[in-house]
C-alpha cells in the first residue's frame, strides 16, 4: 500500500514554487519522492485506517463521537486535535488511547491514558487545546468573528506520540488518518445585527424564525469590548441575545479607561430589546460574567426594570466608580504581591462598602449563581454567600439558585473550549498577566454542566 | 395541574388555597380552563429543535417540538427552494403528546405527504410546491455549498397555504454532500473530463469510478458523498447533454480507470466502478472485457447487460433510436422506455458477457423501474453468470415500489422528469416509476449496503488477516 504524502502544500513549503493542485503534479510529486527513498510501504495486507467524527460540523456545544477503526488490536495511538486560532496562534490537544480487540478507539467510551487529558472524556480533545509549544504563551481562545466557524484538524499516530519530542505534521509517516470538523457559534440562519441606536453599543442575534422570541441581554467583565460568542451560541438554540458594550469600546463616546456609560445607557438597551418586533418583551433575562454580574443585579433591582430572570457568573455584589479604571489600568490595588491582576480582595464583600452594594433583598425574579471554587481573580464564593444570606433574610430564598462547582476558575464559558487559568491582561505600559483560576478536567465539567442548568433555567423562566 | 398552578401563581388570581373549598376550587378550575386553552398558545413559547442542524445528506436528522400544549394539531413542514429555484415541500402531521412534545423520530404522522412513524420522511417525501414546472428533478449542481432546508411548525393540520400562514417556529437545516476537509480537484487530461473527491487525510484511499446515465453531463454529488466516507471518487463525464455523442469508445473509461489509479493518495488494487443506468452497461463492459482496466469489484445501479460499449456510444444511441416503436407513452404523455431492451436478446454480439467478469458484482433495482427493464436483466446476468460459473460473484438487491433513480438516501422520490433524448434530442417527460415510500427505502437500504459492499471489497477486512500467536 503505498503511502505518498509528498502533498502540493509540502512541496510549495520546499521549493517555494506556486503548482496548482492537478492530478499530474500530484503523480509527478509521488515520482520525486518515491527517487528520494521518501516513501514509506506498508504491507499489502493492512487496510487503511479510518477516523470519524460525527457531527462533522458541530455547534460549539455539541458533542463530537469521534472513533479510529481499522487499526492493529491492542495497540498504542495517540488522536491529536489542532487548529489556528484567528490570532494565527497554533493551539493543539492529544491523548493516547489503546485500541480495543477489534482494533476500534472509541473516544466516546475508551479511557485516555495519557497526553493533555486522562479518562473517557469524548470532548477532551476540544476543552484540552492549549497553545503549541512553539506558539506565544498567556493566550486566551476567544472567537471574534462568530459567522465563521472553527475548523480542528484531527488526526490519529501510531503509538504515543507528544508534540514535543516528534514533529506531529501531517505528512509524516506516523499519521495514519485525518480529518477536519467545523465547529460554529451559529446556526445556519441565525441572524447577526450590529446595534449602534439610541447611543447603544452592542450586537443583537435573532435565532431563526417568526418569533417572537424571549431574550437575554449579554454583559461581560471589565475586559471592555464586545464579545459576541455566547449571544451567538443563545441564538443558535432559540433565544435572542443582545451583546451589550459599556467599556472600552471605541463606539462608545469617552476615555477607553473608565465606564462612561449610566443607568440610562442600560434602560435604553432593554427597551431596544423590548421593543423589538421579533422579541418578546414580557420574556427579557439578564446573563453576566465577572464584572457584568454587578451590572446586571443593578439593573434587575436599581434603575426600574423587572427581567424574568438574572444568571450571574462569578462576579461581585457591589462597585464604586473607581473600579473599572483601576481594575483596567495598572493600579496597584488591582495586583497582588507578585503583580498579577486580581480583584479578589476588592471583590470581597467585607470590602465593599455598605452604600455601593446591590440591594439584593429588592431582587424580585429568580436569579442563578454559578461560580467557580478555585476562581483565582474575583471572591466569588463569598459574594454568593452574601447574596444567599440577604435574600434568606428578606424571604426570597425560593428566588435563589447556586451552582458551586469545585475545581472551575473564574471563565466559566460555553461548553467545550478551553480554560484559561492565566493569561496576558495588559501588555503596556507593564506586563500584568491575570491569574483566573480552573484546572483543565474540573473547569471543563463546571462549564459543561452550568450550560445545561443555564439553558434550564431560562426555558423555565423565559417559555413556560 | 401543575401547568394550572403556575399559571394561578404568576397571575396571583387565588388567595391562599386554606381559604379555598374544594367544590369552589373544583369550579375555578372549570372557569379558567377554557382561558388557559385559549392562552396557553401565547403564554408557552414553541421551541423547534434539529439536530444536526448542519448533517451530511446522507446522515438522520432529529426533529423535535417542545413546549406545546398537550394533544395539540401541529404540520411539521420542510421547504427547500433548489438551484432552479423551484420550491419543494414535505410536511406531516402530528399531535402533541402528554409533555407537550412531538418528536419525528418517534412519533407517527397522520396525515400530510407522508404517514407513520418516518423518521427523514420530511426529506424524501418533498415534491415540487403546487403550481411547480412539470418533470422536475432535484439535483445539485454546487456540491461544494449546502442545501438549505426551511423546517417550521404550524397550528393544525394543514395542507396548502403555508406561505400565507405565519408558523408557530422554524429553523434552517443545512444538508452537506462534502464533508469538511474533502478536496474537489477537477480533472481534464488525456482527454477525460471529470472531478476527482479525495477525502481528508494522508490516505491512501480506496478508489471509485462514478458513472451515471444517458442524461450526461458531470454530476458531481454521489462521488461527494462517497469520498465524504472515505472514498476517493471521480465522478466522470462521458456525455454532453448539449452535443452530439463523440466516439467515445471503451478506451475512454479505460483511460478514466488510469488516471484514479495513479493518483498517489489512492490504492491502485483497489479501485472499483459504480455506475447508474447506461453507467452500469459501461461498468460491466469495462469489468468483462477490459484487459487493462481490472476493477476490483463492481456496483451496477438500475442498469442492464444491454448495450455493451463495444462500439462508440453514438452508435449505441443511434441504435436506441431505431427501436422508437418500442417506446410506449402512458395517460400523461411520460416515456416509457422499459421495453427497448425486451425481450432480452439471446445474440451474445448484444449484450455484455458477464460470464467473464472475475470481480465480485452488486446490482440494485427497482421491481418497479419503467425506464430499464432492469429485473428482467438482473435474471438474465444471474442465468448467464450460473452457466459461466461466476454467479458466487452476483449480489441482487430488488426494491419492491421502487423507481429507476435509486440515488444517496433522504433526497426525493422522482417519478417522472424531462429529459433530453439523446439520439433525437427530444424534450419528453421520462416515466422512471417507483412511489415515494418503497422508493426512499430503496435509497436508504442501498446506500447502506452500497457502502458496505464498496468497503469489504477495498479494504480489506481485519479479520480476514491471520492472528499469529508468537
Amino acid at each position: 500500500m503505498l503511502k505518498a504524502h509528498s502533498s502540493v502544500t509540502a512541496l510549495l513549503r520546499t521549493t517555494g514554487i506556486s503548482i496548482r493542485p492537478e492530478v499530474t503534479t500530484l503523480r509527478n510529486v509521488a515520482c520525486m519522492q518515491h527517487l528520494l527513498g521518501a516513501v514509506r510501504w506498508k504491507s499489502q495486507l493492512r487496510p487503511a485506517p479510518l477516523l470519524t467524527a460525527r457531527p462533522s460540523r458541530a455547534l460549539i456545544d455539541e458533542q463530537i463521537s469521534i472513533q479510529g477503526r481499522f487499526l492493529p488490536p491492542n495497540c498504542p495511538v495517540t488522536v491529536r486535535a489542532h487548529m489556528h486560532s484567528e490570532e494565527g496562534d497554533l493551539w493543539e490537544a492529544f491523548s493516547h488511547y489503546n485500541t480495543d480487540k477489534n482494533g476500534v478507539v472509541n473516544l466516546t467510551k475508551d479511557p485516555s491514558v495519557g497526553g493533555s487529558y486522562f479518562g473517557c472524556e469524548p470532548m477532551g480533545l476540544f476543552w484540552a487545546l492549549h497553545p503549541a509549544p512553539s506558539a506565544r504563551q498567556g493566550l486566551r481562545l476567544r472567537k471574534r468573528d462568530v459567522e465563521t466557524p472553527y475548523v480542528v484538524q484531527l488526526s490519529l499516530w501510531e503509538g504515543h506520540m507528544t508534540s514535543d519530542q516528534d514533529p506531529m505534521d501531517e505528512q509524516h509517516a506516523g499519521c495514519l488518518a485525518a480529518l477536519s470538523v467545523e465547529r460554529w457559534y451559529m446556526a445556519p440562519h441565525t441572524r447577526r445585527v450590529e446595534i449602534r441606536q439610541n447611543g447603544v453599543v452592542g450586537t443583537l442575534f435573532l435565532p431563526s424564525g417568526p418569533g417572537p422570541f424571549p431574550a437575554m441581554v449579554d454583559l461581560w467583565g471589565i475586559g471592555g469590548g464586545l464579545n459576541e460568542y455566547r449571544s451567538a451560541l443563545f441564538a443558535s438554540k432559540g433565544i435572542a441575545s443582545l451583546s451589550l458594550a459599556y467599556f472600552g469600546h471605541k463606539d462608545i463616546p469617552g476615555p477607553l479607561n473608565q465606564i462612561n456609560v449610566g443607568d440610562d445607557y442600560f434602560r435604553s438597551a432593554y427597551n431596544l430589546l423590548q421593543d423589538h418586533q421579533e422579541v418578546c418583551g414580557e420574556r427579557i433575562g439578564l446573563i453576566g460574567l465577572s464584572y457584568g454580574v454587578y451590572l446586571v443585579l443593578h439593573m434587575a433591582t436599581h434603575i426600574g426594570l423587572k427581567p424574568k430572570c438574572v444568571i450571574g457568573i462569578n462576579g461581585p455584589v457591589g462597585s464604586n466608580d473607581k473600579w473599572p479604571s483601576m481594575m483596567s489600568g495598572s493600579s496597584p490595588k488591582a495586583v497582588d504581591e507578585h503583580g498579577n491582576f486580581t480583584v479578589k480582595d476588592m471583590t470581597m464583600p467585607h470590602n465593599i462598602a455598605k452604600d455601593n452594594k446591590i440591594k439584593i433583598e429588592t431582587l424580585e425574579c429568580p436569579l442563578l449563581y454559578i461560580l467557580g471554587e478555585d476562581d483565582s481573580n474575583c471572591a466569588s464564593v463569598e459574594s454568593a454567600n452574601e447574596i444567599g444570606e440577604v435574600l434568606r433574610s428578606a424571604g426570597k430564598a425560593q428566588l435563589f439558585t447556586r451552582l458551586s462547582y469545585p475545581g472551575a476558575g473564574h471563565l466559566i464559558e460555553p461548553p467545550y473550549s478551553p480554560n484559561t487559568s492565566v493569561s496576558l491582561w495588559r501588555a503596556k505600559p507593564k506586563r500584568i498577566r491575570a491569574f483566573w483560576g480552573g484546572h483543565p478536567a474540573p473547569h471543563a465539567a463546571a462549564q459543561e454542566d452550568a450550560w445545561k442548568k443555564m439553558f434550564d433555567f431560562m426555558d423555565c423562566n423565559l417559555r413556560r | 395541574m401543575n401547568a394550572l398552578k403556575r399559571l394561578y401563581r404568576r397571575q396571583e388570581v387565588i388567595p391562599s388555597c386554606k381559604t379555598f373549598a374544594t367544590s369552589q376550587w373544583t369550579s375555578f378550575l372549570h372557569f379558567r380552563s377554557d382561558l388557559l386553552r385559549n392562552n396557553f398558545m401565547a403564554r408557552t413559547i414553541a421551541m423547534l429543535s434539529v439536530h444536526p442542524s448542519r448533517g451530511l445528506v446522507d446522515e438522520k436528522f432529529r426533529v423535535e417540538v417542545e413546549n406545546l400544549p398537550p394533544a395539540c394539531p401541529v404540520t411539521l413542514h420542510c421547504l427547500h427552494r433548489s438551484e432552479d429555484q423551484d420550491h419543494w415541500e414535505a410536511f406531516g402531521h402530528y399531535c402533541s403528546d402528554h409533555s407537550g412534545t412531538v418528536k419525528v423520530s418517534e412519533d407517527e404522522s397522520l396525515g400530510g405527504t407522508y404517514s407513520g412513524r418516518e423518521h427523514m420522511g420530511l426529506l424524501w417525501s418533498m415534491r415540487p410546491v403546487p403550481g411547480s414546472r412539470r418533470g422536475l428533478r432535484l439535483r445539485k449542481t454546487h456540491v461544494d455549498v449546502p442545501m438549505t432546508l426551511l423546517i417550521s411548525v404550524y397550528r393544525g393540520h394543514l395542507t396548502a397555504g403555508f406561505r400565507e400562514l405565519p408558523p408557530v417556529a422554524s429553523v434552517v437545516a443545512e444538508r452537506w454532500y462534502m464533508a469538511p476537509g474533502v478536496k474537489r480537484i477537477a480533472v481534464e487530461e488525456r482527454g477525460v473530463t471529470g472531478t476527482f473527491f479525495i477525502p481528508p487525510g494522508p490516505g491512501p484511499f480506496p478508489g471509485v469510478l462514478d458513472m451515471w446515465g444517458g442524461g450526461g453531463g458531470l454530476v458531481e454529488y454521489r462521488s461527494a458523498l462517497l469520498a465524504s466516507r472515505g472514498l476517493a471518487s471521480m465522478a466522470l463525464k462521458y456525455i454532453d447533454p448539449g452535443d452530439t455523442p463523440t466516439d467515445m469508445r471503451m478506451g475512454y473509461f479505460e483511460t478514466a480507470f488510469q488516471i484514479i489509479q495513479d493518483h498517489p493518495q489512492v490504492i491502485s488494487d483497489r479501485v472499483g466502478i459504480l455506475g447508474l443506468s447506461f453507467g452500469t452497461s459501461v461498468a460491466l463492459t469495462v469489468a468483462a472485457y477490459s484487459q487493462i482496466s481490472r476493477p476490483r469489484c463492481c456496483v451496477g445501479i438500475s442498469g442492464s447487460h444491454a448495450y455493451p460499449i463495444n462500439r462508440p456510444v453514438a452508435e449505441l444511441f443511434g441504435e436506441m433510436g431505431m427501436n422508437e416503436e418500442k417506446m410506449k407513452r402512458d395517460e400523461e404523455d411520460n416515456v416509457i422506455m422499459r421495453n427497448l431492451i425486451l425481450p432480452i436478446a439471446t445474440d451474445p454480439a448484444k449484450k455484455v458477457d458477464v460470464g467473464r467478469i472475475e470481480c465480485p458484482l452488486l446490482l440494485v433495482n427497482g421491481d418497479d423501474d419503467q425506464n430499464w427493464a432492469t429485473t428482467e436483466s438482473a435474471e438474465d446476468i444471474a442465468n448467464m453468470m450460473s452457466v459461466a460459473g461466476n454467479k458466487h460473484l452476483l449480489t441482487t438487491l430488488t426494491y419492491p415500489k421502487a423507481g429507476h433513480l435509486i440515488e444517496p438516501p433522504f433526497t426525493p422520490h422522482i417519478r417522472a422528469s424531462n429529459f433530453i433524448v439523446q439520439h433525437s434530442k427530444e424534450k419528453v417527460i421520462m416515466l422512471w416509476g417507483g412511489e415515494p415510500k418503497g422508493h426512499a427505502v430503496a435509497q436508504e437500504d442501498s446506500w447502506k449496503r452500497i457502502l458496505n459492499f464498496l468497503k469489504e471489497h477495498l479494504c480489506i477486512e481485519p479479520t480476514l488477516v491471520p492472528q499469529a500467536k508468537l
